[in-house]
């Protein structure tokens, strides 16, 4: 089968260089072990959390990418970025839509009654995040082994309480199991009655981000409704039921245009011609069939989503073997202390700005091969809080240059 | 406060733990004091081998024939402590036959069970082993889990009237001619001060036996040895693998539980408190270790950690493994001219019991009584908390479970909080298998956490107890940071520091 863009790796910068792909008419190809950091962090999106709130981000990142010329952030530049967000905020539609707060970073609640720094969030956030002086019940489901209402509240003076279940659920009680019951009426009708007589003069309820998978809003708004007052979401443990939201969306609006999708197999090699790549093996065990492009886009993630493996001297790229920077030896890699920023975080694969991969003297290596997301070198995302900010920005651009110069 | 006992004991690991028992049989009352909880020092830092005395068998005699006879007594003790797999001796082609036939006879005179198995034999019982072995010599080596052990031996010992203060540590030894006539401690969690009348007093502090002493203005000779270990992901063989050669770096594979435990190393230490593993101690147990089981080589490790070995020195230096592994006790009458003063340190957990023996039976010669030792006829109590792990799957699904790693059930906790006098996190999971598996309590600390919230046993923030942990964590993970371990940090990294934003 012959494509005219394959997307290996379907997280979110995978699905965001097939969203842009296919808006432009390609025959695309996505190709994924499983849904990538999504559905483990991605509960809102990270821009730049290290932007105060009370600047502007555009600002922040101007000053950002005039900083750190390595960063992909310098390579998407200012227009992908905001050309990245605006196509990926135009496929989520009001009611479920993602928004700012202002024109910076916001605040929201965590499930452990921190603070955390964020850009966009999804409609079911925006209670947390507009009103730091508001007061808050907190609401836990006992039982459920990822969230607690008192420790969540505690730090932030809220209040918390937790709930036992309307009826025994016969299974564990996991952020997927509550999130199908939230769908249901009558459980939101039992629990909404137990939370309004739990109510000493809170103006906003926050739960743990379980309300549906499908429509949240329409769970969100019947809570409100039996409750009396607002409602929210707070992100907790893996997994992320609103990452898990956004890769429904990006599936059913990339199907609706053609795209193709083969999930929970792995590339077991790539083809290679001079500096082409000119197909990949895809393997289904006991076969492998192999698929041909004239494009490719390696958006595989980093240690978790298989796309960098460490050995216990070097660290490589598991489809392409393509150069990858290096972190010295292995008792370098991390700091002395988990909270240092360590050293091996910031290594990935070298690109030139058009996100092509390249070798240490600079000389590109694939000339149809880009590349998008965390594995790309010279950032730090989790000190960064950029993390989906740098997968849509890249997986938006990767698609955009290659498309210009089919 | 002020405090009165006939004994004081000095050191909760198991020599401190197994003389409260034997004193509390012996009707003699006692008062066990711990600057940190139980097994804090050594006792909580080995590779849990039950040992037969193998490895002593040809260096030192003596220290294999009290290893061979208290293995027999522990079986009958405390069966629920010990798990009977077994060990392997064996001979690769670098280490030729000259030791093994040493070995062999040693075992004879010991005398230790010991039965020759050819390359065939050993390679049906141990599949993993390297195929290029000579021949194996199995011994009757097992796995014991310390925990269990020392917990048992305090709660046997407190069902006997004794009394224990944990996190207390002793700040002062008053010397008045020549008895130690009071003892000051603090309680490090609370600050509240303890003036201490002992008639007799046992200094069980292991490695800092000499730092106690000097409290006293008295000295030893000690040397501490550091040893390293790696525990793997999974449990690679069945029964402890030993190399057949004078004792060495890694050359010991302990099976525990789910995991094994790869040892040790041998570094001489100034310090008992501030060590840790160096990723040259890593190389050369990978190294060494898989030269038997080459499967290590490709294995995925979820910790590193190390203990301090106390050795008495009789006077020279030189390699710390040619210092005896057996114990010593100091009558610090005749050595130092203070009537009730024993120091007892050295030794091995699997003599832990003979040790106390000892001590207490010097103890009542001073007291002028005459009362037999009980420890060894009497079985421990068992624990309530190591259910097998059959039990454990049994419940999976059915019951609230706080860590899926190790399948912890949240009752299980519960029941270990109701025993009570917990001061922190480490205190509890040390009484649990909390934090102990392959995410090395990423996800579960938080929910205990969570849960004490829940149960209004947390004071404060308990983020900082968190960020505590996951320092405390990151120590033993360090040093074996690669392949999927990474992976798995990555994600505790994305949670804590990402959703958390800690």
């Amino acid at each position: 089968m012959h494509y005219d863009l394959i997307i290996i790796g379907m997280g979110l910068s995978g699905l965001m260089a097939a969203k842009t792909a296919a808006g432009d008419g390609g025959k695309v190809l996505i190709v994924g072990k499983g849904m990538g950091c999504l559905t483990l962090f991605s509960n809102t999106i990270d821009v730049l959390g290290k932007v105060p709130e009370t600047t502007r981000l555009r600002d922040g990142l101007s000053q950002w990418i005039q900083d750190h010329p390595e960063h992909p952030y310098s390579k998407a530049g200012l227009t992908g970025i905001e050309e990245g967000l605006s196509s990926f905020t135009s496929l989520f539609h009001p009611p479920y839509s993602f928004q700012t707060i202002g024109d910076g970073n916001c605040i929201i609640p965590t499930g452990a009654g921190t603070m955390r720094p964020t850009y966009l969030i999804p409609e079911t956030m925006v209670a947390g995040a507009s009103d730091k002086e508001k007061k808050g019940l907190v609401v836990g489901f006992k039982g459920f082994r990822d969230f607690y209402a008192g420790y969540v509240a505690g730090p932030l003076n809220w209040r918390g309480i937790t709930l036992p279940l309307p009826e025994p659920p016969g299974q564990e009680i996991s952020a997927a199991a509550l999130s199908r019951w939230m769908e249901k009426e009558p459980f939101r009708k039992t629990i909404g009655q137990e939370i309004k007589k739990n109510l000493r003069g809170e103006t906003y309820v926050g739960f743990p981000a379980i309300l549906g998978i499908n429509d949240p809003i329409k769970v969100k708004m019947d809570l409100e409704e039996k409750i009396g007052v607002g409602v929210f979401e707070i992100p907790t443990l893996p997994p992320s039921i609103p990452g898990m939201r956004i890769f429904n969306r990006f599936k059913e609006w990339l199907i609706g245009k053609g795209v193709n999708f083969i999930s929970g197999y792995s590339i077991s090699k790539a083809s290679l011609k001079g500096k082409r790549c000119e197909g990949v093996y895809i393997h289904h065990p006991p076969v492998s069939s192999f698929y041909s492009a004239d494009r490719f886009i390696l958006a595989t993630g980093r240690f978790i989503g298989g796309g960098l493996v460490a050995g216990r001297e070097r660290i490589s790229d598991s489809i392409f073997n393509l150069p990858v920077s290096q972190p010295g030896p292995q008792e370098e890699w991390v700091g002395k202390s988990f909270f240092d920023e360590h050293p091996i975080h910031r290594m990935g694969i070298l690109t030139d700005s058009s996100l092509r991969p390249i070798d240490e003297t600079g000389e590109p290596i694939l000339e149809n091969v880009r590349v998008a997301g965390t594995i790309l070198s010279g950032h730090h995302c989790l000190d960064e809080k950029s993390r989906e900010g740098i997968e849509i920005a890249t997986g938006y651009w990767a698609a955009q240059w290659g498309s210009k110069y089919k | 406060m002020k405090l009165q006992t006939e004994v004081l004991i000095i050191g909760g690991g198991a020599t401190g733990a197994g003389i409260l028992r034997d004193l509390s049989l012996r009707g003699i009352p006692s008062l066990l004091i711990e600057k940190g909880d139980f097994l804090s020092g050594a006792s909580g830092r080995n590779h849990g081998l039950f040992h037969s005395g193998g490895r002593y068998v040809v260096s030192d005699p003596e220290a294999a024939r009290e290893c061979i006879a208290e293995n027999r007594i522990l079986r009958k003790i405390a069966p629920h402590c010990i798990e009977e797999t077994d060990g392997l001796f064996v001979s690769l082609p670098e280490d030729g036959l000259d030791f093994r036939n040493r070995f062999i006879q040693a075992c004879e005179e010991t005398p230790l069970p010991a039965r020759l198995l050819s390359r065939e034999e050993a390679l049906s019982l141990e599949p993993g082993l390297n195929p290029d072995l000579l021949s194996a010599v199995k011994v009757p080596d097992g796995a014991i889990d310390p925990f269990e052990l020392v917990l048992a031996n305090a709660k046997d010992a407190a069902a006997h009237g004794a009394r224990c203060l944990l996190h207390t540590e002793i700040t002062s030894l008053l010397v008045d001619g020549d008895r130690v006539k009071t003892v000051l401690a603090k309680d490090l969690t609370h600050g509240e001060e303890y003036l201490i009348e002992a008639s007799y007093i046992i200094n069980a502090t292991g490695a800092w036996a000499d730092q106690l002493l000097k409290l006293a203005g008295l000295r030893i000779a000690m040397a501490l040895s550091k040893g390293s270990m790696l525990i793997t992901n999974q449990r690679l063989t069945h029964r402890v693998i030993n190399r057949c050669r004078p004792p060495s770096d890694g050359d010991i594979i302990v099976p525990n539980h789910t995991v094994s435990i790869l040892g040790t190393t041998s570094v001489r230490l100034e310090d008992a408190e501030n060590f840790e593993v160096t990723p040259r101690e890593v190389s050369l147990l990978i190294r060494e270790t898989s030269r038997m089981l080459p499967a290590i080589e490709e294995t995925r490790f979820i910790r590193a950690y190390a203990g301090i070995r106390p050795l008495f020195q009789s006077g020279e230096k030189g390699d710390d493994r040619a210092i005896s592994r057996g114990f010593v006790l100091i009558d610090h009458e005749k050595r130092d001219g203070i009537k009730n003063l024993i120091t007892i340190t050295g030794g091995k957990l699997v003599t832990f019991r003979l040790m106390a023996e000892k001590a207490s039976d010097l103890l009542c010669r001073k007291m002028g009584i005459e009362v037999s030792c009980a420890t060894h006829l009497n079985t421990l109590p068992s624990a309530e908390n190591p259910s097998g792990l059959k039990d454990r799957l049994k419940t999976l699904g059915k019951v609230d479970t706080l860590c899926d790693c190790e399948l912890v059930r949240r009752e299980e906790v519960e029941e270990v909080l109701r025993e009570g006098k917990l001061k922190n996190l480490q205190d509890i999971l040390h009484r649990t298998r909390l934090a102990k598996g392959t995410c090395q309590g990423g996800f579960c600390v938080y929910r205990l956490l969570g849960m004490l919230n829940e149960l209004g046993l947390t004071e404060g923030n308990p983020n900082k107890i968190l960020k505590g942990f996951l320092e405390e964590r990151w120590k033993g993970i360090r040093p074996v940071l690669w392949g999927s371990a990474l992976k798995e940090e990555e994600l505790i990294e994305g949670i804590y520091k990402g959703i958390f934003n800690l």
